[in-house]
């Protein structure tokens, strides 16, 4: 165990072993910088995440896939994606484990560490967006700190809530992502598959900023205040 | 990143690509490298996706999902927009990337639209990578660009019918409503008809409409007052029977050549049931005539003003404008302008000839340049001078004094006519080109002799002469002087042809054109420079290797090239060169002038349409086969 990491306070969870490099490329992502959240949409980096679980609990749930597509600049570049399928998990096809995800992650130096990693590097310090965004934050935070013990902390949007504030005439219900999609006539390459899901919630995401940035809401920031503002109302009603 | 997630969405980029054209018949690894470039954009509904003042076309753009409305502006200043609708699998601002400059038009999303976008950079590799791709763009261009000339022709054939010509059908003719009496109508209702409404002529038609005769005035005279017919008899009996009659359909010129056959001055116009629709006299079709060819030549000839000379030559414009968006040849109109200009020049010297006693001398009125040689434009300026035979030599310069005055005044006419005063001062008042015939053959044998830079450009403005005005012949004695001279002197010959060959065609090894790097006018070619005079120098060098005395470089290329053995295949090739050019710079200088500008010869092939541009292109080869038969008979 690497003592910067320590130093940094980054990591929460103590016990888990990871080799000198991957402290150290941990280290490194933890001392990028936050992003500016008061940059205009149009000239930030948001990365739209999907995952593939093995039950609708977050908290008990088997991590089967992780996928991410960047939208920068409004523009999303298939360059810019990144995808993890867990060994011997077909997407959207087994719903049953078959490997054990914690066990090989509790040994130093595990590969799904190294992936996790890459994964943070490519997520950088990135405003994260997901269509139901708790249930993939709560899945996503359990693995970040079983494997690399680190608590991630990154703003979170959830178009789940930001797009029924932006088109209120149109009712998809609170989890029905097809809806949106047969809404705006998006196609999924292989619905239920991560990166394909991910994939048409950037493109969901774009829509979501170009109607955002007409009301006034231009900002990372704006959105999540949007977001917040209507959780508190209908959370409270 | 990882390589698994890039791939996948590529290769669905691909596979949504591949079900359109021009993608479906692109090359995998062009494909590919199109897919792995593009970005996916977002437009909002009504949201504007490009459009002229967003400068420079910055990507070409894919729909990927949703339709965009393209508005385009049609024609040159017309203010017409067609819009139409792009859907997915479609692809815009080709035109605007290959030329990199803003779009013409406007691009906006209908509803929410998503855009794969590639950037100019990259599209123009990809126009590298891939020969379908540009195959496309290229084809996209030309259709664009025909679009636009299908356009620009619309709006000529509106202009030429605006004034109408003899072309146009009776129906377009006729104005006024045709006033008809029924057979039994009383001869003297019919005259008081005609008397209060002020005809000429009176129609009878039978119940159905249909004329059966007609009534003019002239024969109220023969028929009825000189006869002492009754004013109470049925119009029937005094009228002419079966009428002259035309289909509507029928053309003017058909009118007139059945008023011309039958001795008649009127022609009825009827519909498909026989029945009147309206009468065309004589005079109608004389006014429609307008401004026709005869008309403009008799009014030149007829003038007594430089006032109506003006009128003339304003007329001269507009019909040799007429005759541009007609179709008619660059050689013709040319020609024509010439023609016509010459009409107005020797009635301009004919005016100031009144003021101005030259009688009895030997005298002759000589044109320059393009005008000496048959091939003026619509922007022209003087290029004349003055030859004249002086018996003794003591009343030269009396004599000369008098022609310059003469010419001063013809030299103001002509720049109130529309010809403007020569910069360059190439003009019968200026004393050093009003020469005796002597002086002239003295001065061309000196360059002929000493073929130094000025006098090579000397030769290439004044051997063109032809003579407008006065003794023809001493133009033609001048002619055979000058070619006794230039045999004599092979140097000279040598020395225009490599003179001629200063200037190379505009063609580039690696870009199709070499166009001007003048900072003023990026971009262009200057036809008047790298084109005509390609051909006219050269044509030039031949009339006077081989005698031949004219100076048009149609005719000159034709008769020299026949002794010279050049093929009539390759002449052809070579004469239509020359004329596409002519009539590029014509159409060029028509437009400049139409919006106001002076007419310069500044051509931006980037503005032709990919077929002009090849015609172009093959021009140039043309004039540089010329050039070729020069170097190879001066050995240069």
């Amino acid at each position: 165990m690497s003592w910067f990491s320590r130093i940094l306070g980054a990591r929460s969870t103590p016990g888990v072993a990871l080799t000198a490099r991957q402290e150290q490329l941990l280290g490194g992502w933890q001392q990028l910088p936050d992003a500016d959240l008061r940059r205009s949409h149009y000239r930030c980096r948001y990365v739209v995440i999907d995952v593939e679980a093995s039950s609708g609990d977050p908290d008990t749930a088997r991590l089967l896939a992780i996928a991410a597509v960047a939208v920068v600049d409004g523009q999303v570049s298939f360059q810019d994606a990144w995808r993890l399928v867990l060994e011997g998990q077909a997407a959207g096809v087994n719903p049953a484990p078959s490997a054990d995800v914690a066990a090989t992650g509790s040994q130093a130096g595990s590969p799904l560490a190294d992936e996790l990693i890459s994964f943070l590097a490519f997520v950088g310090k990135a405003p994260m967006v997901a269509y139901n965004a708790r249930f993939v934050r709560r899945l996503l935070q359990r693995t970040l700190a079983e494997h690399l013990g680190l608590r991630l902390r990154l703003p979170w949007l959830d178009l789940a809530w930001i797009l029924p504030d932006l088109f209120r005439e149109f009712d998809a219900g609170p989890e029905r992502l097809d809806a949106w999609l047969d809404h705006f006539g998006i196609t999924s390459i292989r619905r239920h598959e991560a990166l394909s899901d991910a994939f048409a919630t950037a493109q969901l995401m774009q829509i979501a900023v170009a109607h955002a940035a007409r009301k006034g809401v231009d900002t990372p920031a704006s959105l999540r205040e949007l977001e917040k503002a209507r959780r508190h109302m209908h959370q409270s009603a | 990143m990882s390589t698994s997630a890039v791939d996948t969405l590529i290769s669905a980029c691909i596979r949504f690509l591949q079900a359109y054209p021009p993608f479906e018949q692109m090359e995998a690894a062009a494909l590919r490298f199109l897919a792995e470039r593009v970005r996916l954009q977002h437009y909002p509904k009504g949201a504007r996706i490009l459009s002229t003042e967003m400068g420079v076309a910055p990507a070409l753009y894919i729909i990927h999902r949703g339709r965009v409305r393209a508005k385009s502006t049609v024609g040159l200043g017309s203010g017409e927009t067609t819009s139409s609708t792009l859907g997915p699998g479609q692809a815009f601002a080709i035109g605007a990337l290959m030329a990199q400059r803003p779009t013409f038009g406007s691009y906006e999303a209908v509803d929410e639209v998503f855009c794969y976008e590639l950037p100019a950079d990259d599209f123009f590799a990809l126009t590298q990578k891939s020969s379908a791709f540009n195959l496309f763009c290229t084809q996209h261009i030309a259709g664009l660009l025909k679009q636009s000339q299908q356009q620009l022709q619309l709006q000529f054939a509106q202009r030429a019918a605006e004034q109408k010509t003899m072309n146009s059908p009776l129906a377009a003719v006729v104005k006024r409503e045709a006033v008809a009496v029924p057979t039994t109508a009383a001869i003297r209702e019919v005259v008081e008809l005609m008397a209060e409404r002020h005809l000429g002529s009176m129609v009878v038609v039978d119940e159905q409409e249909v004329p059966v005769g007609i009534f003019t005035l002239s024969d109220v005279l023969k028929r009825i007052v000189l006869p002492g017919a009754s004013l109470a008899q049925p119009i029937a009996s005094v009228m002419s029977p079966a009428p002259a009659t035309l289909p509507l359909a029928a053309n003017a010129h058909d009118a007139a050549l059945l008023m011309a056959m039958r001795g008649i001055r009127h022609v009825l116009a009827v519909d498909e049931g026989g029945r009147l629709r309206g009468v065309v006299s004589e005079r109608d079709l004389f006014k429609l005539q307008g401004a026709g060819l005869r008309q403009i030549r008799h009014a030149i000839d007829a003038a007594n003003s430089v006032e109506v000379l003006q009128h003339a030559r304003r007329d001269v414009r507009q019909l040799s404008l007429t005759m541009l968006a007609e179709g008619v040849g660059a050689a013709e109109i040319t020609q024509f302008i010439s023609t016509l200009n010459d009409t107005v020049t020797r009635r301009i010297i004919e005016l100031n000839l009144e003021r101005h006693d030259l009688y009895g001398i030997d005298w002759a009125w000589l044109s320059f340049g393009s005008e000496g040689r048959d091939e003026q434009t619509f922007t022209t300026d003087q290029d004349n001078g003055i030859v004249f035979i002086c018996t003794d030599i003591m009343d030269r310069e009396l004599t000369q004094l008098r022609f310059l005055d003469f010419a001063r005044d013809v030299n103001a006419d002509l720049d109130r006519c529309g010809f403007p005063l020569c910069k360059g001062n190439i003009m019968a008042s200026n004393p050093d080109l009003c020469l005796t015939l002597e002086e002239w053959e003295e001065r061309f044998a000196r360059w002929v002799r000493m073929p130094e830079p000025q006098a090579l450009l000397n030769a290439t403005i004044f051997f063109d002469f032809r003579p407008l005005f006065g003794r023809f012949n001493l133009a033609h004695r001048l002619r055979l002087e000058l070619f006794r001279q230039t045999r004599g002197n092979p140097l000279f010959l040598r020395m225009l042809a490599e003179n001629a060959l200063s200037v190379a065609p505009p063609l580039g090894r690696i870009r199709d054109f070499v166009t001007s790097t003048d900072p003023e006018h990026p971009g262009t070619i200057d036809l008047k420079t790298y084109g005509v005079r390609l051909f006219t120098d050269a044509a030039r060098v031949f009339a006077m290797a081989n005698a031949v005395e004219a100076t048009n470089t149609v005719h000159r290329l034709r008769r020299a090239g026949a002794v010279m053995n050049i093929g009539t295949d390759d002449l052809a090739a070579s004469i239509e060169g020359f004329n596409f050019i002519q009539l590029l710079r014509l159409r060029h200088q028509h437009f400049e002038q139409e919006h106001g500008r002076p007419g310069d010869n500044l051509i931006r092939p980037d503005d032709l349409n990919e077929i002009e541009r090849r015609v172009l292109k093959e021009a140039f080869r043309q004039a540089r086969k010329l050039q070729a038969r020069l170097k190879l008979d001066y050995q240069l």
